[in-house]
């Protein structure tokens, strides 16, 4: 049991949590941004697994990691400008939407991917660099968690950071609000809702993308797996909803998943490595369900405060 | 639907298929392929052999009961989206009542997998229904958790507990004995006596669905929830009841595939199959005898891009685009009528203006 619980506290293992939340936490804060706007994005799996392979293939074309961040880039742009299509111009079912661009996206990555790689796949294109930050590394414990990491998980902390001004400090971020909560106040406003809804859903395509892009780019070394997403974007959704779009709590959120993550990579010496899996999809639900009962208690307690 | 709604659905269905596989000809020709062989090659793998055409007609089975459970919670107002975690469990469970109870009749043998299959999935759909309906929990992530979960832990089994004896079996359970497979209809395909059940269910739902009191009080909860229980209908109650039903179906489908295909559980049970039925429901827009039709169309496509991938080299998925951007269409098709119509009297409004300015300063 000892040695169980002294794996388990290793640095390893909060190494593990921040790449495993990395991912994660970059969906998360493109879905905060469609939630925000009002629309129910329950696509983000599928434009995750987009980010995954372009950017590898960006990087196998152009033999160059930052030229697959660049297709990246764009694929985001392009993926947003279809999702806000459909479900803001044409008004279409955002639920049929969002699953139907998830099938979509695994099914033109798988295409892609075996017409130009084979059923094998690809790995060892060239990668995301890590980052080393000297002096760092002489801290116990903190240095081998948070050194030598890929690109993106410190590029994460700015875009958190970035994201949670952007939304809560900026006009753009209160209009972008108002888009979610009262159409018709900001559009007596003189702006149209409409063309927040495009920018949150674009801003999503990005940050999805680069998800992806982390996660094929940096954690895998420039592999590309089918359906390498694995749900991912599921999971962000839920982060979404754990922090009510809020991009620090949808961090935390995130770090909480990756936590689990880890947890379960680190039991894989004693148990299963089946029933490891399970874990941090078994918390996401019992979270879930946490969260809502936590709110409706919250709503009715606000309610007899309002009473007496 | 009424007759001449079914007439423009199927109107924009087939104007929807043709642009999808004109843009999946595209995807084709920019991935290296040449379009008119491949398409050539997909006809050809759906019907150059009966085998294949049993082989479709068991998946338009599998597509068409996954579709109509999925239609079956649409209707009450709940998107199971975990079909694919109820159908593994219920496939794992048939097989291993199949393995245990092994020696005794088939008549007794094949009512229990049934039931066990029923039993497993109904419940493994109730576990979302219930937060849904008593917790308010959106069950729309917690069905595609419990998907992951399942399927890991079926997987679990597969290696460790419930193992096949044979060594050179990589997490696949012990195998039916053939005394209990479902008969084959037509030699070495996939189709089974299981269609024949399957058809019963199918006509089943839709009698439910479309001729009972209990169908049209689904039709009022899914439609207005309010009003449904003001006028003293049991909201909760049906819901969780269709949620029920819905899982269990689902739990047959495993079973079929284990008792006419696989005779055996392996994940290859299911690969996203229950996805392609709710991508079916969907593109029928939830209507049980349009899915019913739409699952052939679908099954001959995919069974079909099969035989293609085997024949041209082209990957299958090349299916899955097509599907989707179908449903793209569908979704959007008022969207794009709108949009459209309110473009032109843009342009009109737009052209009587000038013409005004013109007639004033001239």
């Amino acid at each position: 049991m000892d040695d169980i619980l002294s794996s388990i506290l290793s640095p390893g293992t909060f190494n593990q949590m921040l790449r495993s939340a990395t991912p994660v936490a970059l969906a998360a804060l493109g879905g905060a941004m469609t939630e925000h706007a009002g629309i129910m994005n329950i696509g983000m799996d599928g434009m995750i697994l987009m980010g995954a392979f372009f950017g590898v293939w960006g990087s196998y074309m152009f033999q160059s990691a930052g030229m697959g961040i660049l297709m990246v880039l764009a694929m985001g742009v392009l993926v947003g400008l279809f999702f806000a299509l459909f479900t803001v111009q044409f008004r279409s079912d955002e639920f049929i939407i969002g699953t139907a661009l998830n099938t979509f996206a695994l099914g033109l990555t798988s295409f892609l991917s075996r017409s130009i790689f084979g059923t094998a796949g690809t790995k060892g294109n060239p990668a995301l660099p890590t980052i080393h930050i000297p002096l760092l590394d002489r801290v116990p414990f903190l240095g081998a968690v948070f050194n030598d990491n890929s690109l993106f998980i410190y590029l994460t902390w700015l875009l958190v950071l970035a994201a949670w001004v952007f939304v809560y400090r900026t006009p753009y971020g209160f209009w972008l609000r108002a888009a979610g909560e009262k159409p018709e106040t900001l559009r007596t406003a003189g702006i149209q809702p409409e063309k927040m809804k495009w920018l949150a859903s674009i801003l999503c395509g990005i940050l999805c993308g680069l998800a992806g892009a982390h996660l094929s780019l940096g954690q895998l070394q420039g592999t590309f797996a089918e359906n390498m997403a694995n749900s991912r974007g599921y999971i962000a959704f839920a982060c979404v909803i754990f922090s009510a779009a809020n991009p620090s709590k949808a961090y935390l959120a995130a770090l909480m998943f990756g936590f689990f993550d880890a947890i379960g990579l680190r039991l894989q010496d004693y148990i299963s490595s089946d029933l490891t899996n399970i874990i941090p999809y078994a918390i996401t639900v019992i979270m879930m369900v946490y969260v809502v009962v936590r709110g409706q208690q919250r709503r009715r307690q606000g309610h007899r405060v309002k009473a007496t | 639907m009424k007759n001449r709604d079914k007439g423009s659905y199927f109107a924009s269905l087939a104007l929807s298929v043709l642009l999808a596989f004109a843009i999946g000809a595209v995807i084709l020709a920019v991935a290296g392929f040449n379009p008119v062989q491949a398409y050539a090659a997909m006809v050809d793998g759906a019907f150059s052999n009966v085998r294949h055409v049993g082989d479709f007609l068991e998946y338009a089975m599998v597509l068409c009961i996954c579709g109509l459970a999925c239609v079956l919670g649409s209707r009450v107002g709940i998107f199971n989206v975990g079909g694919e975690g109820q159908l593994l469990l219920g496939a794992i469970a048939a097989c291993q009542v199949g393995v245990v109870m092994n020696g005794q009749s088939k008549w007794l043998v094949l009512p229990c997998a049934a039931l066990a299959a029923m039993a497993v999935g109904g419940f493994y759909a109730l576990i979302p229904g219930v937060l849904k309906v008593k917790v308010k929990v959106n069950e729309v992530i917690t069905t595609i958790m419990l998907n992951t979960i399942a399927a890991s832990f079926c997987q679990f089994l597969a290696k460790g507990p419930w193992k096949n004896p044979n060594r050179n079996m990589v997490a696949a359970t012990g195998q039916l004995d053939p005394q209990y497979w479902f008969t084959t209809l037509i030699p070495s395909s996939n189709l089974s006596t299981a269609i024949l059940i399957a058809a019963v269910m199918a006509f089943l739902t839709w009698y439910i669905m479309q001729k009972t009191a209990v169908g049209f009080e689904m039709k009022l909860t899914g439609q207005n929830p309010r009003f449904a229980f003001f006028s003293g209908i049991k909201t909760d109650k049906i819901v969780i009841l269709c949620m029920l039903i819905s899982g269990a179906m689902c739990g047959l489908v495993g079973m079929f595939r284990v008792y006419g295909v696989e005779h055996l559980y392996r994940s290859s049970i299911s690969n996203q199959y229950y996805f392609e039925g709710l991508t079916v429901a969907m593109i029928a827009r939830y209507d049980p005898v349009t899915v019913i039709l739409l699952s052939f169309f679908f099954a001959i496509l995919k069974i079909g891009a099969q035989g293609m991938e085997l024949s041209a080299g082209v990957p299958n998925q090349i299916y899955l685009i097509i599907q989707t951007v179908i449903i793209f269409f569908m979704a959007a098709e008022n969207g794009i009528f709108t949009s459209v119509q309110a473009g032109a009297q843009r342009k009109k409004a737009r052209a009587a203006l000038a013409r005004k300015e013109e007639q004033s300063h001239g």
